[in-house]
C-alpha cells in the first residue's frame, strides 16, 4: 500500500493504491496524516507491545500504546471512504491528537440479515451499533479501523479542513485498488 | 470582430474589456463569465476553474451567469473566486458553493498609531501576539467553553461577545448585519460539530488564515479613505479566519444529508461536491439556518482575536487600548450563500447570493451597508500575500449589474502548496522578508510560511487594479505589512 500527495491549486489531493480495499483506503488515511504534518515522529519503542493488526481489539484503552478505533458505516463503498476520513479529521479536533498508522480492520457490505436488525425502525437515528452521524437504514457498508494518536501539541503539524468528495475516485484495478481524494486545506 | 479566448477547448468570448463569456451549451442552464484581464485569464485558465465554473452553471436556479472574479482559482466543486445566484423560491442552495470554512473572511481594525510608533517595536509585538493569539492545530481558543456557550454564539453573533466583555456597541456597528445574522438555529448544527467548536472559540488555525499588523502605504480616494478613517502612514490590523472545525463539520453534515434525501438532484451535476438542496425543502431551510449560525460563529472567533490583540497593544504600547483608538473597520465574509433581493431582467427577485472566496460589495445608497458607510459604499478588505500590499476598496456602482454585488477576495493561489513546499524553504522566506523588506513573520510551521511565500500567489494589484477598472470595487487605500502571525 502507498500514497502520494498530488499537487492541487489550494488544496491537497492524496493518490493512493494498495492490493486489497482496506489497504487502499488506509493508505489515504495515512496520506491525510501526510499532508498535515511533515514528519511523523515514529512510535517510542518502550511504549508499544504487541502492534498486530488483529491484536489489540481492546479499542480505545491506551493500554500498551496510543492507539483508537473508530467504526463508520455508511450507504456506499465511496460515501464510507468519505465518512471514514471525516471521522478521522473529526477525532483530530476533539482528542486533540493526529490519526497516523491508519489500519483498516474491516471493510464490508453488510449482508441483508445482519442489517435486518437495524432496519425495522427505519428512519434516522434508529441504529443501535455507533454510526458514523444519524444513522440510516441504507447504511450497508461498513469500516472498523484503528490508528495511532499523536499529540497536537508535541508535533508541528497543520490543519487539513475537511475531505471532499471533488474527483475523488475509489476504484478495482488489476492489481488491487486505487483511490484520490482532494482534502481542502 | 469577436475576441476569443480558447483554454484548451473551453473558448470565451470577450463582451467588453475584463468581462469573457463562456456561452451557455449542453447541461448549462445560464452562461458563464469570468472578470480577469487577459494576463488574469492566462493564469485562470491553467488549472479546472473553468471547469469548475461551467459545471457550477448546472445548478437549479441559476440566474443570469455564474461569474468567476479576478483572483478566481480550482476550488473542489464551485471554483474559489466563485459567485453564483440560485433563485430562493426555484433554485436551490448549495453548501459545496459555500464552501467548508463558512464565513471565512476578513476584518479591519483601526488604529491612531503611525508606522514610526511602531518601528523598532515589530519583534515585540510579532512575539506578543504569536503568544497571546492560538494558532495551528489544536492550539485551543481565546476561550475554551461547553456547549452550551457554542449554542448561544450560534444564535447571537457578536452580541454574545459584547455581553461577555469581548466587544464594544461600536464593534457591532461597523459589522456586516451588525454581528448577528438573522435566522441562525443551533439546533441545526451538529453535536459533532459543536464538539469541534467548544476549544476553537478565537482561534486563526493555519493555511492562509493570519493576523498582520499593516501601514497604510497609499490613498487612492482621500475623499471616501477620509470617511474610513485611513490616512497615509496609519498601523491597521488585519483578521482573516473562518468558523474553523465548526463551520467545515456542519458543510459536511449537509453534504452528506444532501447526497442521502436528494440524490436524484444530485445525479444531474456533473460534480458531487456541488450538491446542493431545492429551494424550499427542508433540508435548504435547516441548511441555511445551520450555515447562519455559523456565519455568527465565525464573526464571534474574529472579533475575540480582535479583542486580544487590542489586549496586545495596550500591553506592548502601555496604554489604553481605546486611546489608541482600535475600532473596527469592517468585517467582510468570503464563503457564505445570502438571501439577497437584486432586480433580474427588471423585477426584483429574491435569490441565495452565493459567494465562495468572493466579497460583497455593495455600492454607496444601497440599504444593506451600515448607516456609517452608507454613503460612500460597502468597505471592501482585500488581503494581499504577506510580502505584497493589501487593498481596501469600496463597493463599486456595477458591482450589482456585474456579479450581484460582489468582488475579488484576495490575490488568488498560483501554485499548489506541495509545489511551493518544493521551491521554498519557510526559514529563508521568513528571512528574506524580513531583512529585505522589514517584514517580521513567525508561525507554528515553517511549512505554512514556505506553502504561504508571496510567489505562490496572484499578483494582488492586478486583483485590484480591474476590480477597479470594472468598477465592482474602487480602491481606496493600499496597505503593507508590519508584522505578521500564522498557524
Amino acid at each position: 500500500m502507498s500514497y502520494e500527495l498530488r499537487a492541487h491549486t489550494a488544496d491537497v489531493a492524496v493518490a493512493a493504491s494498495g492490493g486489497t480495499l482496506e489497504a487502499t483506503v488506509a493508505a489515504v488515511a495515512d496520506g491525510l496524516a501526510a499532508a498535515s504534518c511533515d514528519e511523523i515522529p515514529g512510535v517510542d519503542a518502550d511504549r508499544v507491545s504487541g502492534g498486530d493488526a488483529g491484536s489489540d481489539s481492546s479499542g480505545d484503552s491506551g493500554e500498551s500504546d496510543d492507539r483508537f478505533t473508530l467504526e463508520v458505516r455508511a450507504e456506499s463503498r465511496e460515501a464510507l471512504l468519505f465518512e471514514y476520513l471525516d471521522e478521522l479529521i473529526y477525532l483530530r479536533d476533539v482528542r486533540l491528537e493526529l490519526p497516523v498508522d491508519n489500519r483498516v480492520r474491516t471493510l464490508e457490505r453488510v449482508d441483508e440479515d445482519a442489517g435486518d436488525e437495524s432496519e425495522g425502525a427505519g428512519d434516522e437515528g434508529a441504529l443501535e451499533e455507533p454510526a458514523s452521524r444519524d444513522g440510516h437504514a441504507s447504511d450497508r457498508w461498513r469500516l472498523e479501523a484503528d490508528a495511532r494518536g499523536i499529540p497536537l501539541a508535541t508535533i508541528d503539524a497543520r490543519e487539513v479542513k475537511a475531505v471532499t468528495y471533488s474527483e475523488m475516485r475509489l476504484e478495482a484495478v488489476d492489481d488491487g485498488w486505487e483511490a484520490y481524494v482532494v482534502f481542502d486545506v | 470582430m469577436t475576441t476569443t479566448f480558447d483554454a484548451d477547448g473551453i473558448v470565451l468570448e470577450q463582451v467588453r474589456e475584463h468581462v469573457w463569456e463562456l456561452p451557455q451549451e449542453d447541461g448549462m442552464r445560464v452562461p458563464a463569465r469570468v472578470l480577469a484581464s487577459e494576463s488574469l485569464l492566462e493564469e485562470i485558465s491553467e488549472d479546472r476553474t473553468l471547469e469548475q465554473l461551467r459545471n457550477a452553471t448546472h445548478l437549479p436556479g441559476i440566474t443570469n451567469y455564474a461569474v468567476c472574479m479576478p483572483d478566481g482559482h480550482q476550488g473542489y466543486g464551485f471554483p474559489v473566486g466563485g459567485v453564483g445566484a440560485m433563485d430562493a423560491e426555484n433554485g436551490c442552495i448549495s453548501p459545496g458553493a459555500v464552501g467548508y470554512d463558512i464565513n471565512c473572511g476578513v476584518r479591519m481594525m483601526k488604529t491612531n498609531l503611525t508606522y514610526d510608533d511602531v518601528s523598532g517595536l515589530e519583534r515585540e509585538l510579532v512575539d506578543a501576539l504569536f503568544e497571546a493569539v492560538p494558532s495551528g492545530l489544536g492550539g485551543g481558543g481565546v476561550v475554551e467553553t461547553g456547549v452550551d456557550t457554542v449554542e448561544q454564539i450560534l444564535e447571537r453573533g457578536v452580541d454574545w461577545a459584547l455581553e461577555a466583555g469581548y466587544a464594544v456597541e461600536d464593534d457591532l456597528l461597523h459589522c456586516e448585519d451588525e454581528g448577528v445574522r438573522a435566522g441562525a438555529d443551533a439546533s441545526m448544527v451538529s453535536q459533532k460539530a459543536k464538539d469541534r467548536g467548544k476549544n476553537q472559540v478565537g482561534s486563526l488555525g493555519s493555511g492562509n488564515h493570519f493576523l498582520e499588523v499593516q501601514r497604510v502605504t497609499d490613498v487612492y480616494d482621500d475623499a471616501v479613505a477620509e470617511a474610513f478613517g485611513l490616512e497615509r502612514d496609519q498601523i491597521v490590523v488585519l483578521i482573516h479566519c473562518g468558523s474553523r472545525g465548526l463551520g467545515h463539520q456542519t458543510c459536511n453534515d449537509y453534504l452528506r444529508k444532501i447526497e442521502r434525501q436528494h440524490g436524484g438532484l444530485l445525479d444531474q451535476l456533473p460534480d458531487k461536491e456541488l450538491a446542493a438542496a431545492p429551494a424550499g425543502s427542508q433540508l435548504a431551510e435547516e441548511y441555511y439556518a445551520a450555515m447562519n449560525a455559523a456565519i455568527n460563529y465565525a464573526w464571534v472567533n474574529r472579533q475575540l482575536i480582535m479583542h486580544r490583540t487590542r489586549e496586545v497593544f495596550a500591553d506592548v504600547f502601555d496604554r489604553p487600548w481605546e486611546s489608541m483608538e482600535m475600532d473596527l473597520l469592517y468585517d467582510v465574509a468570503h464563503n457564505i450563500a445570502k438571501k439577497e433581493v437584486h432586480e433580474v431582467d427588471g423585477e426584483d427577485r429574491e435569490l441565495y447570493v452565493h459567494r465562495k472566496g468572493a466579497t460583497r460589495a455593495f455600492p454607496a445608497g444601497h440599504p444593506n451597508v451600515p448607516a456609517a458607510y452608507r454613503d460612500v459604499g460597502q468597505p471592501v478588505i482585500i488581503p494581499g500575500s504577506m510580502g505584497a500590499g493589501s487593498y481596501v476598496l469600496r463597493g463599486g456602482e456595477n458591482s450589482l449589474d456585474l456579479t450581484f454585488g460582489s468582488t475579488a477576495h484576495g490575490a488568488g493561489r498560483l501554485m499548489s502548496r506541495t509545489q511551493a513546499k518544493n521551491e521554498y524553504w519557510g526559514e529563508d522566506v521568513r528571512e528574506e522578508l524580513e531583512s529585505g523588506q522589514g517584514i517580521y513573520v513567525k508561525a507554528q510551521s515553517g511549512a505554512t510560511v514556505a506553502e504561504e511565500a508571496p510567489g505562490v500567489y496572484k499578483d494582488v494589484d492586478e486583483v485590484v487594479r480591474v476590480s477597479d477598472e470594472l468598477g465592482i470595487g474602487d480602491k481606496v487605500v493600499r496597505t503593507f505589512p508590519v508584522c505578521n502571525i500564522k498557524g
